[in-house]
């Protein structure tokens, strides 16, 4: 049961970039495209699932000065390994998220799980946590994608989904259409959240 | 201090066992990697210029071509070559093929990093068809009073690729001629 | 043009046309939640610009001399230069100025996670100069951590202006707070697009 309740509660009541507000970085920048977002977010989750339980693993032998250095070379070894395995099996998705694939080291995600989490609890509940934020993220970062893919380039996965009449709205795919997305799309998560 | 090199000696510890694990897992995907970008640049090169076999030139460090022949008669087909010019955000590489008279066959680009939505379009076939049958003296962007149609809102990348092309034209050119002459 | 013009350029490039936070997209985390007081905006602004060029020149020395043909090292060999670099300038400062300490102390842990550190080193290995073939130096890429670092500070402080001014504002209940920053920082994104295409 906690097993379940672990997992969930990342993906709406404690969703990481609409509710705790981390990891902002990767969010606004590899949300250009859907199958951009969708990359990013299921290698995140990958670092995530595997730092929680390597964390979880060792939480009693790391000495408390220096677990965040240690966090941090363990996060870094997995973030290189999807990093060289990308580069190997998946060519296209890695040439298209370029730098924030080494960069998904200090998403503030996966730390603050280390940190906040999985140094406190068993290895089940710690997967099952990484899980959960990792397919939060996905899912906040595929809707962003998925408002800017639309207004910005008229298609939805690479696929026409507006009429080739629409004249692009190209600044929702440039930067500050990623703030301003992002900015509306939290207002109206707080609505959501004063209704009920 | 005692406390302070053991701490050391632990966080030394973790990197090394880190370490050996990341050499081991390179050490399987490197070649994968490689292969991969051999098999890219081989397809590539295809696609300009079809039946071909290529053998490589070296110009200087910096710059090598290939020479397609035909596969059957030997005859030259064309060349190809990659040309790469800092664009908006980092370089901007293009593969080119010519034909024997030093008209573009077609372009690809092969590598860039620029802005998705505006110079990141210089990929799309509506950009690099129009490179097509063009010779050194065109390639400049219409602003420049050149023939290349600018990409909207991404001059910088257009620039970059046309400048790019035209320099590694005339260097080819230069080569090529300056090779034929000593034949003679 | 010679190196006072390229360090010219790699100055208004770094600061205004590319600037980290609003065209690259990192450093975002500081960049909003830092930003509600124009002091500890400032704070952080400083510390960010002491680690940054710190680190590019030391991580510009790993990446020549330590990890040539061991590039896969490199993502962890960085972030751990910055996490113990910055775990070092705490102690020193910390020691020999108390008064900096009392004021930038704070916000030097969080600098481990500030992307736009980590970002600027990984940068600096594949940056080009203008002529687009020469690779940065030991200086250029320290300055280009230095001016990195500036670019940042300066939009930290805009961002803080405003949002010390928009306390007094009547904003709708579901606007108060991130999203009214997050369009803010989109506004700001959008004039400074009007930096792109400069040439210099």
């Amino acid at each position: 049961m906690k097993f379940f309740s672990e997992l969930t509660k990342g993906i709406i009541k404690e969703n990481p970039i609409f509710v705790i507000v981390l990891g902002m970085c990767p969010t606004l920048a590899v949300s250009t495209s859907v199958d951009n977002a969708l990359g990013m977010g299921l290698a995140a989750t990958f670092v995530l699932i595997c730092s929680n339980m390597m964390i979880s693993l060792i939480k009693g032998i790391v000495p408390a000065q220096i677990r965040i250095p240690i966090y941090v070379v363990v996060i870094a070894a997995f973030v290189s390994i999807i990093d060289m395995a990308m580069e190997a099996y998946l060519p296209d998705l890695h040439k298209a998220l370029g730098i924030f694939i080494p960069l998904i080291v200090v998403n503030c995600i996966i730390l603050g799980r280390a940190e906040a989490f999985a140094s406190k609890n068993n290895v089940l509940n710690s997967m099952a946590d990484g899980l959960g934020m990792g397919l939060g993220f996905t899912l906040s970062l595929t809707v962003v994608a998925t408002i800017r893919e639309i207004l910005g380039n008229g298609t939805w996965l690479k696929m026409q989904v507006l009429p080739s009449t629409y004249d692009p709205m190209l600044v929702a795919i440039l930067a500050p259409g990623a703030f301003i997305t992002l900015g509306l799309l939290m207002a109206v998560m707080n609505i959501i959240k004063e209704k009920n | 201090m005692k406390l302070y090199l053991k701490l050391g000696f632990i966080l030394l510890v973790v990197s090394v066992i880190a370490t050996g694990i990341l050499a081991y897992v390179n050490s399987i995907t490197a070649p994968q990697i490689e292969a991969l970008k051999q098999e890219e640049a081989i397809k590539s090169r295809e696609e300009l210029i079809p039946d071909s076999i290529f053998e490589e030139v070296e110009v200087s460090p910096d710059f090598s071509y290939f020479i397609a022949r035909n596969k059957d008669t030997e005859e030259i087909q064309g060349y190809t070559f990659i040309a790469s010019q800092k664009g908006y955000s980092n370089n901007v590489k293009t593969m080119a093929g010519v034909s024997p008279d030093f008209k573009l066959l077609g372009i690809k680009v092969v590598e860039q990093s620029e802005t998705p939505g505006l110079g990141a379009n210089c990929t799309a076939s509506t950009f690099t068809d129009q490179f097509q049958g063009k010779i050194s003296e065109d390639l400049m962007a219409d602003k420049d009073g050149g023939k290349i149609k600018s990409l909207s809102g991404a001059t910088i990348t257009t620039r970059a690729i046309a400048s790019s092309l035209k320099q590694a034209i005339q260097a080819l050119e230069q080569d090529v001629v300056a090779k034929q002459e000593v034949q003679q | 043009m010679g190196y006072l013009g390229e360090i010219f350029v790699m100055a208004i490039t770094a600061i205004f046309i590319q600037n980290f936070v609003l065209s690259r997209f990192l450093g975002l985390c500081p960049y909003l939640g830092v930003s509600k007081k124009i002091d500890s905006a400032f704070g952080m602004g400083m510390a960010v610009i002491f680690v940054m060029t710190l680190t590019s020149s030391i991580t510009y020395l790993i990446n020549r001399y330590l990890l040539t043909g061991m590039m896969y090292l490199q993502t962890i060999a960085f972030i751990l230069t910055i996490a113990a670099l910055v775990q070092f300038v705490e102690m020193v400062i910390q020691k020999k100025a108390p008064a900096l300490y009392k004021s930038l102390g704070v916000y030097l842990p969080l600098i481990t996670t500030n992307c736009a550190v980590l970002g600027v080193a990984i940068l600096n290995t594949t940056a080009l100069r203008q002529d687009g073939i020469t690779p940065y130096n030991f200086l250029d890429s320290t300055l280009n951590g230095f001016f990195s670092g500036v670019g940042f500070t300066v939009v930290l402080l805009a961002m803080a202006g405003i949002r010390m001014r928009l306390e007094l504002v009547n904003l709708p209940k579901s606007m108060k707070g991130m999203p009214i920053a997050l369009i803010l920082a989109g506004i700001m994104a959008l004039a400074f697009y009007g930096f792109m295409g400069f040439k210099i």
